[in-house]
């Protein structure tokens, strides 16, 4: 599998607008304007606390955050506002596991929207390099969860906050209210999913019953986002610390995402 | 169909078909004088009732009863649910009757019960206690089992969109822990957020009629009176974690960013159990139908 090339440095006082070489935001420098209409007009997205996030000068940051459902949405729209944001604006790399047998077009596109393959050598790269990394630790079974477990966060994997304790960077728990119910998942179509070698295959009340372009509407719900208080952890160097020190800190972000989400929900109302 | 042989026994003298049942709860507390007025004949009295509930009509699943200590004091921290609580209810039926050493739990209930004469008496004889400070740490000196619900009122009043959402957890029963030097029990319980699934709460209603708050369900206030309390045969889940003894010293009780951060852990902890036993409920009626692998969830607070 080829890694993208981590070499390449982009401006940090980049816009959104501006022409970049950086192959790994190319497409999203495409996309800005329908970006910017799904953050504006259709999802009304609100967000609290971003200017906790630190900016390019202040170095590296890891976000961590609930999966909506089906789509990765919560990471575009993140970016999407930190990149427009009036102070220390900044882009993020988001570290998922993508499938090895993706398809180059969609890898290209993925990559080019600055996801990338999450392993712990990319992301102390990344780290190095100053930038804000986001995860979604609760993995695959975040974009499946059926609209009956809608936030309600699944058990989030705690191994991708090894090399984060190990460089000792700071990490920012983040909520996402709103993208569970975009794409209300009622079922997941294993037999389908096998046969054409998708991750999963997802029923919802348009897909894959509405003609085509019908199928993938997105419901505008209104979406909110908190990033949360930073969270605090132990620094530890040696290995069997290590292994706890992450543990306890997913345990922690779990927690405090999850409990932000109910706030947020009882907030809402319905 | 549902077994009525638990309820036999209610016109007969309680006190003595209680004694011939459970005899080792019954010498426990027999001679034992109360400060706090438990009366073992009117607990007699109604444990039937709530044995039936818990048997035959709700089928509670408990898990993980032996981590109650046969012994000294503790607090059974939990989430609460049910607008009538429930809750409590049933875990002191479990503790009653599927214990190796039977115990009482005495819960610290909300300032409301006190308030109206004739069920303030009946909460007092069940083993209730006036919610203060004083009561708990006098409670725990005399090494009973203490229950609470940090969530408090609120917690009981959810929502049903909200149901199995902790809210922020009340610190102060950390402090207590610190102070006494009791073992912390999280308890996470399933089911009794959807016995009487609460529509909207009418708040001006609750302040009119001086109520907590004021629920409107399928069956209240609608049905004839004793029809509207009948709750829905749900299929309910306890779970008793391990003790966490929290190993701080009492002058720690002070430091308010620690009791706080181990209050968040528990709360967090009974979250994630809960989060994880409703992904593997089968159905709200029929519950969890396979032994499901007993998972450990991973203790943070430990």
């Amino acid at each position: 599998m080829e890694q993208p090339d981590l070499t390449l440095e982009h401006d940090q006082n980049m816009t959104m607008s501006d022409k970049s070489d950086s192959p790994e935001f190319r497409s999203l420098d495409k996309l800005e304007p329908i970006l910017e209409f799904l953050y504006r007009r259709w999802w009304r997205v609100e967000s609290l606390g971003l200017e906790r996030i630190p900016s390019k000068s202040e170095g590296p940051c890891l976000i961590v955050g609930n999966q909506g459902s089906v789509f990765p949405w919560p990471a575009l729209m993140l970016g999407h506002a930190l990149a427009k944001r009036k102070q220390g604006a900044r882009r993020i790399y988001v570290l998922a596991d993508l499938e090895s047998d993706l398809d180059a077009r969609t890898r290209a596109l993925l990559e080019g929207l600055g996801f990338l393959d999450w392993s712990s050598a990319n992301m102390k790269t990344l780290f190095e390099r100053g930038e804000a990394v986001a995860i979604f630790p609760e993995g695959i079974s975040g974009l499946t969860k059926p609209f009956s477990r809608r936030y309600r966060l699944e058990e989030f994997d705690w191994t991708m906050l090894l090399p984060v304790v190990e460089c000792g960077v700071e990490v920012y728990p983040v909520s996402f209210l709103g993208f569970d119910e975009i794409n209300p998942v009622l079922d997941n179509f294993e037999v389908l999913s096998k046969l054409l070698k998708l991750p999963f295959y997802p029923v919802t009340p348009f897909f894959p019953w509405l003609p085509m372009p019908l199928n993938l509407v997105q419901l505008p719900v209104e979406v909110s986002m908190n990033v949360l208080k930073k969270a605090d952890y132990d620094k530890v160097k040696s290995r069997d610390d290590l292994e706890s020190v992450a543990k306890r800190l997913s345990f922690w972000l779990e927690g405090e995402i999850q409990a932000e989400l109910n706030r947020m929900l009882r907030h809402r109302g319905i | 169909m549902a077994n009525w042989s638990n309820l036999k026994t209610l016109a007969a003298d309680p006190l003595d078909v209680f004694a011939r049942r459970n005899p080792s709860f019954y010498e426990r507390y027999a001679e034992n004088e109360d400060q706090f007025g438990f009366d073992l004949a009117t607990f007699a009295r109604w444990e039937p009732v709530f044995r039936f509930l818990f048997e035959d009509y709700f089928k509670v699943e408990t898990r993980g009863i032996e981590n109650i200590p046969a012994e000294g004091r503790a607090l059974l921290v939990g989430n609460h649910s049910g607008l009538l609580p429930m809750d409590g209810a049933m875990i002191t039926v479990a503790m009653c009757n599927y214990h190796e050493s039977p115990r009482r739990i005495r819960y610290l209930a909300t300032d409301w019960f006190f308030k109206l004469p004739a069920l303030a008496d009946w909460v007092k004889k069940t083993g209730q206690v006036r919610a203060t400070l004083k009561n708990a740490e006098a409670l725990l000196a005399a090494d009973e089992l203490v229950g609470i619900y940090p969530e408090g009122v609120r917690g009981v009043g959810k929502t049903f969109d909200e149901r199995y959402r902790v809210l922020d957890f009340h610190p102060g029963f950390v402090k207590i822990a610190i102070e006494s030097q009791s073992p912390i029990i999280p308890v996470s319980t399933v089911g009794g957020d959807e016995i009487y699934p609460n529509f909207v709460n009418v708040r001006e209603l609750a302040r009119l009629v001086q109520m907590p708050f004021f629920p409107v369900t399928p069956g209240f206030p609608w049905l004839p009176f004793p029809l509207m309390f009948v709750p829905l045969p749900v299929r309910w889940m306890i779970h008793i974690h391990d003790p966490i003894d929290l190993g701080y010293e009492p002058e720690r009780a002070r430091d308010k960013k620690l009791v706080l951060k181990l209050a968040r852990e528990i709360q967090y902890l009974i979250q994630k159990d809960l989060n994880s036993l409703l992904k593997r409920r089968k159905s709200v009626f029929t519950g969890w139908e396979e032994s499901p692998v007993e998972e450990k969830v991973s203790n943070g607070a430990a």
